[in-house]
């Protein structure tokens, strides 16, 4: 199953202009623990689709809101040169073709 | 005005009760000031009679520009409109009013913009206070003291900060907490106009000065300073908590954002690297052991955050120093060929440009090629398949002067526009301007030469307050 098809939210965002988040919220607690457990949303996996090493991103569980919070180096700090997307609010796109 | 009772201690009275503490209500009358507070659902805040209005300026989020240049990020009339409207309503009901990060960066240059509205504001609205202002520009020579005794470090991927980095950065500051602002009001302010500081620290500081607990005391700064974007649906709207010691309510005034357990539990989650902990200069939140429950269909009860006290006060420091002069070039193309070799055809054209140049602009320039429609946005592995039928090329040259900027990027238009390359058909040129001259120059460019944390042993030294009566 894709991860869009399960999560109502998945959007990016910087947490201070050196780390990027990506927050999955999801539909129901099945498709949350059913992620929570997938290898295809550990930081191994997803390191490389955005060109990191896995110890560079981590990945967060946060029941309250059934959702996963994944936060990661920026590559670029925030707006300096050579950035694509100052507030990191674009850049979830590897995410929604992902198998869960 | 000298015989009168100042705010802090009309507050503390007020919230005195037979068994402790009365329920202390904050209003946060918006997220960001100078976007344009929504009428309607501040002054049904003020109709709750809050004990406190609060307001949140500033933000890291839109880049080193705002903080290395002195300029503020909103319009100059919508931030003397949003003043208007808060300064006006605090003044109406008498109650403090808390505006934290003043000009989005907080850096003088911006905090003295804003104090000069806030004083116009008064002078036109015939209001009276006591205003308080607080600086938040770290001296140099502490924070280079600091480095040489190991006491900065990197927040994130960012290379460790030097003396030079000090020197370098047009603007530094540090992100004042709860102490700073407790200092003001005990100086009498009947406002506050801080320079950079921490979302939360607008609203804690008074309740911890009236004895609330700090757990949920900040745990709802933290929610609220967003004003009604922990509710659904999500929005700007003024938002009341209601501080009950242990616990406290949500309660956005707009009557269609409802908060619920799962929408104020997620705002957790928003711009935070950890959703659990939220480090202050004076110590930690820790939100794993809150509890969220419905109050009923429009309001939320929360309790269970609990304040660990630091053992060693730290600030948040954040600087911005200047890398040169930005000049863009701007065109669209359709062509498929073009489109398909376009990867090739910029690094080709850069190499011409800089041979080109060489004898004009002497000093060194950065150029980044950006083709939207293939990977403006995000730095793909793989173009995609089919490629789009059309794409939008931006090419950036930073360059020590705006002069240079722009003669190098005009001179890549050029080149851009009638680079030869294996196929092409469309001899005409390879680009499409919507309007010319398609060089734009779009002044100075900054990068963040400061993000880092720094052990500190005398708040106050850093954050001076400065008193005036209005």
């Amino acid at each position: 199953m894709k991860l869009i098809d399960m999560a109502r939210v998945i959007r990016s965002k910087n947490a201070g202009p050196t780390t990027l988040t990506l927050d999955l919220l999801f539909n129901d607690e099945a498709g949350y623990q059913h992620a929570l457990n997938s290898p295809a949303l550990q930081p191994a996996a997803i390191a490389p689709l955005y060109d990191l090493r896995a110890d560079q991103v981590t990945l967060i569980a946060y029941p309250p809101a059934i959702a996963i919070k994944i936060a990661m180096d920026r590559k670029i700090v925030a707006g300096n040169p050579g950035d694509r997307d100052v507030y990191g609010a674009q850049q979830h796109g590897p995410l929604l073709e992902i198998e869960i | 005005m000298s015989a009168a009772v100042i705010a802090i201690e009309k507050l503390r009275a007020e919230v005195k009760s037979a068994n402790g503490l009365a329920p202390l209500r904050v209003l946060s009358a918006s997220g960001q000031l100078g976007y344009g507070v929504p009428e309607a659902a501040f002054n049904e805040g003020l109709r709750r009679q809050p004990h406190f209005i609060g307001c949140d300026m500033g933000s890291i989020d839109p880049g080193p520009y705002y903080l290395g240049s002195g300029n503020i990020a909103t319009s100059e009339a919508q931030t003397r409109g949003d003043l208007t409207t808060v300064l006006r309503g605090a003044r109406s009901i008498n109650v403090p009013l808390i505006i934290g990060t003043a000009g989005c960066a907080g850096a003088s240059p911006h905090l003295d913009t804003v104090l000069a509205m806030v004083r116009e504001v008064a002078r036109a609205e015939r209001l009276h206070f006591k205003l308080a202002s607080i600086r938040a520009d770290m001296p140099r020579d502490a924070v280079k003291r600091a480095i040489r005794a190991g006491k900065v470090k990197p927040l994130g991927a960012i290379a460790d900060l030097t003396e030079a980095d000090v020197d370098a950065s047009t603007q530094l500051v540090g992100q004042m907490g709860i102490e700073a602002f407790q200092r003001a009001l005990d100086a009498g302010a009947d406002v506050v106009i801080a320079g950079r500081a921490c979302d939360t620290a607008v609203y804690a500081a008074i309740p911890g000065m009236l004895g609330y607990p700090l757990g949920p005391a900040m745990h709802m700064a933290k929610i609220v300073e967003c004003a009604s974007l922990c509710t659904t649906p999500g929005g700007r709207d003024a938002l009341l908590g209601t501080l009950d010691g242990e616990s406290f309510i949500v309660d956005s005034m707009n009557p269609i954002r409802n908060a619920s357990p799962m929408s104020v539990a997620a705002h957790s989650l928003y711009e935070q690297g950890d959703p659990y902990r939220v480090y202050e200069p004076e110590g930690t939140l820790h939100v794993d052991t809150a509890r969220y429950e419905q109050l009923d269909a429009h309001r939320c009860r929360i309790t269970g955050a609990r304040w660990e006290p630091a053992k060693q006060f730290t600030v948040k420091i954040e600087g911005a120093a200047k890398v040169g002069e930005r000049a863009l070039m701007l065109a669209g193309c359709a062509d498929p060929r073009a489109i398909a070799a376009m990867k090739e055809i910029l690094p080709a054209v850069e190499k011409t440009v800089r041979e080109l140049t060489s004898k004009t602009v002497k000093e060194a320039f950065q150029v980044y090629h950006r083709v939207y429609g293939i990977d403006g946005v995000f730095n793909w592995a793989q173009p995609p398949e089919p490629l789009p039928r059309e794409v939008f090329v931006m090419v950036e040259i930073i360059a020590q002067t705006a002069e240079a900027a722009k003669s190098v990027a005009t001179v890549f238009k050029q080149f851009l526009l009638h680079h030869g390359f294996p196929g092409r058909i469309s001899t005409g040129g390879n680009l499409a301007f919507p309007f010319t001259p398609p060089e734009v120059v779009t002044g100075p460019a900054y990068r963040f030469s400061a993000y880092h944390v720094m052990e500190v042993d005398d708040l106050p030294a850093l954050f001076p307050v400065s008193i005036e009566q209005l």
